[in-house]
């Protein structure tokens, strides 16, 4: 066993320190609202900004202008990050797409659009969700019509993360009808701004837009655009949530340590009827209780990390991670609710806002976490079924009411 | 980073598993538990074989020569089966303590026979408070001289051969080596629910002389921290193998058990249960493994092993009773194994440091202004 970083992780997580003291995050331009996940408010200056120093790219095959640096070090990246609270907010859903267009993209694909993440210059949306496919994706309605060298995208998506920001949707559609309820399905990488695509700004319980719906009307795009093999989009898919669990969770642990500290001062700064909260011996308690949690969860996300790192097989790991992570993180907001009490609820920018009003963002956007991605019901489920051996609920199928 | 036991830490995780699979079984748990003496001597004499019993000890001196990794490794295997006995007051916390204090005489009288298992020792810490902070500590004694008192929750103090007994000279804590038939000392057992054998130890009168001294006059607590953090992960480690244990046996149960047409586990409201079981365990096995690490490479280590007792305190415990709920009516059964497991964890969250001890050294290692 071995807990520690290599000296080659140490020295690039300095060199990360570095950089961030050179180029100090909260000077960046901030162009989308920070989710609260960890990996802080998208900032496309920000992003080319990791692009310039090579490290978008640094995992990448050489072939493909990479320099094949071990897996790890992304992971180095993303912790120095959220502990910083930079704002990487695209970063994981980014190196996802390159992955997989590097794995198995058209030429086209690789051509036009790894040069483009590279750089900074393209973020994704994701578009799987529907109106009537939420846990249940299959049951999405989405369409791609083949037309000789085209298909024809005609559908509704939803709850498409900063989709009105981002360059490209990955754009998952029914491209046949099949026996087996789980094939006939394909991805699309569809530029935003492709004629027929529409897409709307959803207003949040935070007050800001996050989350967008995308009216597909006869969106005419290439075949060369299908991202992974035609009709087995689906695996593809699944594929590609299990790497979302983990990639888009794992700087959850160090953004909750970044929380934890301003806590910790928090309590030691603030005083009632005379003294510091710090003293409170449930006060205390908590935040020792949060910090081994966070400190447990760090850990369980590094154990899953070494487990892709040496092509381990995996079966329930980032689905337990991944609700430990978001269930943390409303305990963590909760508990900093209840600390700040009356000042709790004011938001950034308030007049006697404490902490710069995170702790009430933090408090409604994690409410989101245990939804997304896989409701914590759903992975769960997945947890007992696909890692312990469950059997799986019978499914009882029930038209829905229109 | 590797999370993987290294290969002889894996042959020794084996070897422990199917050891203790054949000669600890539930029902010798089980009966041990409600023996009054619950000690098994043929048992422990092949644990001795196997070299267990001198795992921290250095090969030079008739031990095996392991680290304290290896020794959490093979506690967790010990928990597993609820294994009663004194391995961990005895080699772990008393070998520690011989380990970092003893002189050169007391190591080579006690480290061989500590080695081969053929002396057994216990610390006597905790008196009438209850409470094992050492600033609690008070039982006064002159050395050389006589001194009377009591010491509560001492374990396995009817097999032991020594006592090493926490007392103030002159106001600084420190340690004695007693011989267990010292005129004067007497054992009284509790009567525990996890079957653990726990004595209240009276001393009347008993006569302690200046060769009696385990390490400095006034120096214990400086010896009794890194011990005490020794026997915490012990424990973790017994709540850990535990819990594991639970899990595994909640969900076989959840796949064999029918109700309704189907296994219960083949519903939600069991299948998450499943679930957060394997979070709680893997969670706590992390911290366990990640503090155990440290100490083993000599780091600061007293915030990991404060978080992974306090964490593993609460989820192994709620991993136990929500087995029970998993379980159902079976689990209420005294021939259940389940019970037995759930009480050792129970008893080992108190064990050095309970919860509230051990969040409070959290508290004070993240930063939090003083109490």
């Amino acid at each position: 066993m071995d807990f520690d970083f290599t000296a080659g992780e140490r020295a690039f997580a300095e060199e990360v320190r570095g950089f961030l003291r050179a180029n100090p995050p909260e000077t960046f331009a901030i162009d989308g609202m920070d989710a609260g996940y960890g990996s802080g408010a998208n900032s496309r200056a920000f992003l080319r900004a990791l692009g310039a120093q090579g490290w978008l790219t640094m995992c990448w095959p050489k072939a493909h202008g990479g320099r094949e640096a071990p897996m790890f070090m992304k992971l180095v990246l993303m912790e120095e990050l959220a502990l910083a609270g930079a704002p990487f907010g695209p970063l994981a859903g980014v190196w996802q797409t390159a992955d997989a267009i590097i794995e198995y993209g058209t030429s086209r694909l690789r051509r036009e659009v790894l040069p483009a993440i590279a750089r900074g210059d393209a973020t994704f949306w994701q578009g799987y969700s529907e109106p009537d496919a939420g846990s249940d994706l299959l049951a999405l309605k989405t369409e791609a019509r083949r037309d000789g060298e085209y298909y024809v995208i005609r559908g509704h998506k939803i709850w498409s993360s900063h989709a009105g920001i981002a360059t490209h949707g990955l754009v998952f559609a029914r491209t046949s009808r099949e026996a087996r309820r789980s094939r006939g399905f394909s991805m699309f990488v569809v530029a935003n701004g492709t004629p027929g695509m529409d897409i709307r700004p959803i207003r949040s319980l935070t007050g800001e837009v996050y989350h967008h719906e995308v009216f597909l009307d006869d969106v005419r795009v290439s075949a060369e655009l299908m991202l992974g093999p035609e009709g087995d989009g689906f695996q593809a898919l699944l594929n590609g949530l299990d790497a979302d669990r983990f990639w888009g969770r794992f700087y959850k642990a160090p953004a909750l340590e970044r929380v934890l500290r301003q806590l910790v001062s928090y309590a030691n700064t603030t005083q009632v009827r005379g003294v510091p909260l710090a003293r409170d011996p449930g006060v205390r308690r908590r935040l020792a209780a949060i910090a081994a949690e966070i400190a447990a969860l760090r850990l369980v996300f590094y154990r899953t990390g070494c487990l892709i790192r040496d092509s381990a097989p995996l079966s329930y790991e980032t689905a337990m991670a991944k609700v430990y992570a978001d269930e943390t993180g409303q305990k963590l907001a909760r508990l900093g609710m209840d600390l700040l009490g009356v000042w709790g609820p004011l938001r950034e920018g308030s007049r006697w806002a404490k902490l710069g009003g995170q702790i009430s963002h933090l408090y409604l956007t994690t409410l989101g976490h245990t939804i997304a991605g896989g409701t914590a019901e759903i992975l769960r489920s997945s947890v007992a079924v696909r890692g312990l051996g469950l059997p799986a609920e019978p499914k009882v199928v029930v038209e829905a009411k229109r | 980073m590797e999370f993987r036991p290294a290969p002889a830490q894996q042959i020794l995780i084996s070897t422990a598993r199917a050891f203790l699979r054949e000669h600890c079984p539930p029902e010798l748990a089980q009966r041990l538990a409600l023996d009054a003496h619950g000690f098994d001597e043929t048992l422990w004499r092949r644990m001795a074989e196997l070299g267990w019993p001198g795992l921290l000890i250095p090969l030079e001196v008739g031990g095996s020569g392991g680290s304290l990794l290896d020794v959490i490794l093979l506690t967790e295997e010990m928990g597993r089966t609820a294994l009663p006995g004194p391995f961990v007051p005895s080699a772990v916390v008393a070998t520690s303590l011989v380990l970092a204090a003893g002189s050169p005489a007391q190591q080579k009288r006690l480290l061989p026979a500590l080695a081969a298992g053929e002396r057994v020792a216990t610390l006597a810490l905790v008196e009438e408070s209850g409470s094992g902070e050492l600033d609690d500590i008070g039982l006064a004694c002159a050395v050389p001289g006589r001194f009377s008192g009591r010491k509560l929750f001492v374990r396995d103090a009817h097999v032991v051969n020594d006592l090493i007994v926490a007392v103030r000279v002159g106001g600084g804590l420190s340690l004695v080596l007693l011989p267990v038939d010292r005129p004067g000392i007497t054992r009284l057992p509790l009567e525990t629910i996890s079957g653990e054998k726990v004595f209240e130890v009276i001393f009347d009168s008993v006569e302690v002389r200046h060769d009696d001294c385990l390490g400095r006059l006034g120096g214990a607590a400086e010896v009794l921290a890194p011990a005490l953090q020794a026997g915490a992960l012990a424990r973790t480690a017994e709540m850990v193998g535990g819990a594991q244990r639970v899990l595994e046996l909640a969900v076989e149960h959840a796949k064999t058990r029918v109700q309704g047409g189907r296994p219960i586990g083949g519903y939600q409201a069991i299948q998450h249960a499943c679930a957060d079981l394997v979070r709680d365990v893997d969670a706590s096995r992390a911290l366990l493994h990640s503090a155990a690490w440290r100490m083993s490479e000599g780091r600061p280590a007293e915030a990991d092993v404060a978080m992974a007792k306090a964490y593993a305190s609460e989820a192994c415990l709620a991993v136990a009773r929500r087995g029970h709920q998993i379980f159902g009516a079976i689990s209420y059964c005294e021939e259940h194994p389940l019970h037995l497991i759930h009480k050792r964890i129970q008893a080992a969250t108190l064990e050095f440091g309970d919860s509230a001890h051990h969040l409070e050294t959290v508290a004070r290692t993240i930063g939090l202004a003083g109490a």
